[in-house]
């Protein structure tokens, strides 16, 4: 049998966990990362694949997520789909599966009692999928309805999001939806998956991840029961650095809607590779720490001014899960964008908006961090990061991307490097690698010549407020955001029907 | 902060986790598995701590037996939810500055929630935190302080809250099921509230120092800590700073939902190319595990709509007419709804989806249940509960979603118990009892055509 071999980032190290806490440290195989706690009643269990929609071929966008949707929601050679959820159903059990730009991740939490029985499944499940035809229709559809449907017409700020994405990976293997494109989705075939199930889910591409109360001998049944995956990988795709966005390049996708979702971002040159990221991460917190109120967006667009329910800066991609507040882990990448997300505004305030972002950024830049936020913010993200390992499969996920940075997992890399950090560093890192200018903005709203005619010509935009007792020092800061300036703006109106066609 | 609202429709992903009625560790007698003790201060706030294993952590939880449905007052809906924002604008001793430091240099993720019943403030803070915990959250719910400009502004961050919501057809559905439904009880209105409401909220100010002075008050709240805690430490901590909260004696007569007696029906248009969707509700009993239905109808929801049913196996997996099939016996502390959701590929697809629907509940009051599904669906339901307690935080929230429901830290272990109580002939009564079309209201929502 052939070892798991995770290649992903050659030469680099391999992940080690020696800052957790002893009852935390697990063994670190190559391939496998295994965190065992013998008091636990659960197991998590996750299979971290090298594999996603940077893979799809041209004109079959949304190859790579239909593939990992025929696994973890299809059937396997012994059984049908139906079969499969009988046999999930009393366990409480599931095969999550999520296609992102670089891996595709399966995982579960299962009880103990029902490990072995779970365990024989789930392998199935990833090894001999069944690919049958009805399968392969429901899930296809599917699909097609995410995107034509509830991404265009259910849901603006999820539209906006992936407008931002889009834009900003033009020609690009990130340059589309994960799910796909209407176009790409209705070319692909049974046997395309079949093919791509062949040739990209194979052994060398595969890590696993088992945390909680499973022996350590569960880790050689697992890699037995994979042993059918093909045994050479296919090579990542090369992912040539993105364009550089000059001016503003605003896309307004537009569309019937009684509010205006706004993001917008730039790719960056850093990843958690590299010690900039570290620095980039207290100047993020500071600037938009996600749904918390510790963001200078978040206080001063929300807090002081009533625009919207939630302003945030990220400077990886960030997908929510669910209600939750933690960043998602598995969704390694080697290029990360910095952007900005304005929940919905009503749509007169929509470039003030607009404007106080890029005013707050520029703040960040050209005043730099102070020295006391500055230690508030390291404070804090010492002790919140630990908050993100809560749960063995979170523990788990991060572990695993340590791996993929050749750096250990991103808990502990904040806990080892931001006691050393200075506001100096932080404040260098920020000049080096954000910017105002140079910005791709996506907005998905009503009335879109009139929205273009106000951004193309730079046109000032003061606030009104439909509220009293506005604070003196707040209208003063308003009207140096209402004339700030929109250079080079240039825009495209995409009518929504046209989103994420081909 | 703040600022989850529990709409039905987003429950549905939730609900075994928030409702206290998910399973756990498979013993037959108690599925919460851990250990829990309660005080009650002389002016009647309770403090229930459940210490586990949580190395460093402690949840904080704050209940307030209050939601939506406490607002009864005509053009104040949706103020439950506008006031747990408030109570993030700070207190003389901590303005909203002062207490977000705090929180910050503790490294706390901290937010609130409102529902239908209650409001929730929920902190996961280090468990050498605990002292500083009780002192700011003590400080807030006796003190709150803010002036009309903050309040007003904290309005509009409401309204975007609702606009951000707008764009999803759920929120359509949720506001025509609960508006259709109910006529008198204040369950007609969600919990973020009519529009019209929203956008007055500016101008109730005045109301708000009511709203707080009548529901803000030891009797009516409960803090939970679960963790790493010490109940003996916590006790002291909180006689400190919640000793001299003082006792209110407000209450509202919150209407009965007279019985429905015809049929209702609604139907709704989206601007936009949609999935047709189809909503069913039919009023239930309050979510009271005494209340033998709640149990059976907890497990019909699963025996004909869950994934396994012959109906989802049908339309979904088969015919591939529908997209997405749910079901719940949405818990509530007052009389509620059984509800089925149904998105379809086609919207002419959708009488026939309903048919089904009914021809299935028809099928489950007709013809018992096998013996070997039923035994399935309560090991899915325990295993459920066992892997959703697996941190501070959901275990608070489980204790604290059982008090909102029932005012007992442990309802849902009567609740599990009730399941495996469950027999075929109960799930056919509740099956012959509810669903009669006159108690039935039915919502559909499908793409306006193309001009």
């Amino acid at each position: 049998m052939t070892r798991l071999a995770w290649t992903v980032v050659a030469g680099l190290a391999a992940s080690t966990l020696a800052s957790f806490p002893p009852a935390l440290a697990g063994e670190e195989k190559e391939a496998v990362t295994y965190l065992p706690s013998s008091a636990s009643p659960l197991v998590a269990l996750r299979f971290v694949l090298r594999v996603g929609s940077q893979d799809d071929p041209k004109g079959k966008e949304g190859l790579a997520a239909l593939t990992s949707a025929m696994v973890a929601e299809g059937g396997t050679k012994e059984f049908a789909y139906d079969e499969i959820l009988k046999k999930l159903y009393p366990m409480a059990a599931s095969l999550d599966g999520a296609c992102h730009k670089e891996v595709t991740v399966f995982g579960g939490v299962v009880h103990r009692d029902n490990l072995a029985a779970y365990e024989k499944l789930v392998t199935a499940m990833i090894a001999t999928p069944r690919f049958a035809p009805e399968d392969f229709e429901r899930l296809r559809s599917e699909a097609v309805d995410y995107v034509s449907k509830t991404l265009r017409g259910g849901n603006d700020e999820e539209l906006g999001k992936w407008t931002l994405q889009v834009e900003l990976y033009k020609d690009h293997p990130y340059g589309h939806v994960d799910r796909g494109t209407v176009a790409g989705l209705k070319s692909i075939t049974l046997d395309d998956v079949k093919a791509f199930h062949k040739t990209h889910y194979a052994k060398p591409a595969l890590r696993l991840g088992v945390a909680g109360g499973a022996e350590k001998g569960f880790l050689t049944r697992v890699e037995t029961d994979l042993a059918s995956l093909s045994g050479k990988a296919v090579a990542p795709p090369e992912v040539p650095r993105p364009g550089r966005p000059k001016g503003l390049e605003v896309t307004i996708v537009e569309k019937p809607c009684e509010s205006t979702a706004i993001s917008l971002g730039f790719p960056l040159d850093i990843t958690r590779h590299d010690d900039d990221f570290y620095a980039l991460a207290v100047a993020d917190s500071y600037l938009g720490e996600h749904r918390t109120f510790n963001g200078k967006l978040m206080q001063d667009l929300r807090g002081k001014r009533g625009l919207n329910y939630g302003d945030y800066s990220y400077v990886e991609d960030f997908i929510q899960d669910g209600q939750s507040t933690f960043p998602v882990p598995n969704n390694p990448r080697r290029q990360q964008a910095f952007s900005i997300w304005i929940r919905p505004v009503p749509h007169d305030k929509a470039v003030f908006a607009l404007r106080g972002a890029l005013w707050e950024l520029n703040r960040l830049i050209e005043g730099g961090i102070p020295e006391a936020e500055f230690e508030a913010t390291r404070s804090f993200l010492l002790n919140y990061s630990k908050l993100w390992v809560q749960t063995l499969s979170r523990r788990l996920g991060y572990a695993m991307d340590g791996a993929f940075y050749g750096r250990k997992d991103l808990v502990t890399e904040l806990a080892d490097r931001l006691p050393k950090l200075t506001a100096k560093q932080v404040n260098e890192a920020v000049r080096r690698h954000l910017k105002v200018s140079g910005m791709k903005v996506a907005i998905v709203t009503r009335d879109a010549q009139a929205l273009k005619a106000t951004l193309e010509g730079n046109k000032p935009t003061p606030i009104t407020y439909d509220t009293q007792g506005t604070p003196e020092d707040v209208l003063v800061e308003d009207k140096q955001i209402a004339v700030y300036p929109l250079k080079d703006v240039t825009v495209k109106i995409v009518p929504v029907e046209a989103m994420f066609e081909k | 902060m703040a600022l989850r609202i529990g709409w039905r429709v987003a429950f549905f992903s939730l609900a075994l986790l928030t409702l206290g009625l998910s399973g756990s560790a498979l013993g037959e007698d108690r599925i919460f598995p851990y250990p829990t003790r309660e005080s009650r201060l002389g002016n009647g706030l309770r403090v229930i701590s459940v210490p586990f294993e949580s190395p460093g952590i402690i949840a904080y939880y704050t209940v307030v037996r209050t939601g939506s449905r406490n607002e009864v007052e005509k053009g104040l809906s949706g103020f439950a939810h506008f006031f747990e924002h408030m109570m993030f604008r700070g207190t003389e001793k901590y303005p909203q500055d002062k207490y977000n430091a705090v929180l910050k240099a503790l490294g706390a993720d901290s937010n609130a929630f409102t529902t239908d019943d209650w409001t929730c403030y929920h902190m996961t803070v280090p468990a050498s935190a605990l002292p500083k915990a009780v002192e700011i959250e003590s400080d807030r719910f006796q003190n709150l302080k803010y002036n009309e400009a903050d309040f007003q502004k904290e309005a509009r961050a409401v309204l975007g809250e609702y606009n951000k919501g707008a764009s999803s057809p759920f929120l359509i559905l949720d506001e025509t099921m609960q508006d259709k439904a109910y006529t008198t009880h204040t369950y007609k209105h969600t919990t973020i509230g009519f529009l019209a409401d929203v956008k007055d909220m500016p101008n109730q100010y005045a109301y708000s120092k009511t709203f707080f002075d009548r529901w803000y008050r030891p009797e009516n709240c409960t803090i939970i800590v679960a963790g790493d805690v010490s109940h003996e430490r916590l006790m002291t901590l909180v006689e400190k700073d919640y000793g001299g909260w003082k006792r209110g004696n407000a209450s509202v007569e919150i209407p009965a939902e007279p019985e429905q007696k015809e049929e209702r029906s609604a139907k709704l248009k989206w601007p936009l190319p949609t999935l047709a969707t189809l909503y069913l509700g039919y009023h239930i009993p309050a979510s009271d595990p005494r209340n033998p239905d709640i149990a059976a109808l907890g497990v019909l929801a699963q025996a004909v709509f869950g994934e396994t049913s012959p109906l989802y196996q049908k339309l979904v997996l088969e015919e591939q007419s529908v997209v997405m099939l749910v079901a719940s016996a949405d818990p509530r502390r007052d009389p509620s709804l059984f509800t089925i959701l149904a998105r379809a590929r086609e919207a002419d697809k959708v009488a026939d989806v309903r048919k089904r629907i009914e021809n299935a509940l028809a099928d489950a009051a007709k013809t018992p249940i096998d013996r070997t599904r039923l035994e399935a669906i309560k090991d899915h339901l325990r295993y459920e509960y066992a892997g959703s307690l697996q941190s501070a935080d959901a275990v608070a929230l489980a204790v604290g979603s059982s008090i909102a429901l029932t005012d007992r830290p442990d309802a849902m272990n009567e609740l599990y118990a009730a399941y495996a109580r469950v027999t075929p002939a109960d799930v056919q009564r509740v099956a012959q009892r509810y669903f009669a079309s006159t108690n039935e209201t039915v919502v559909t929502l499908e793409s306006e055509p193309k001009k």
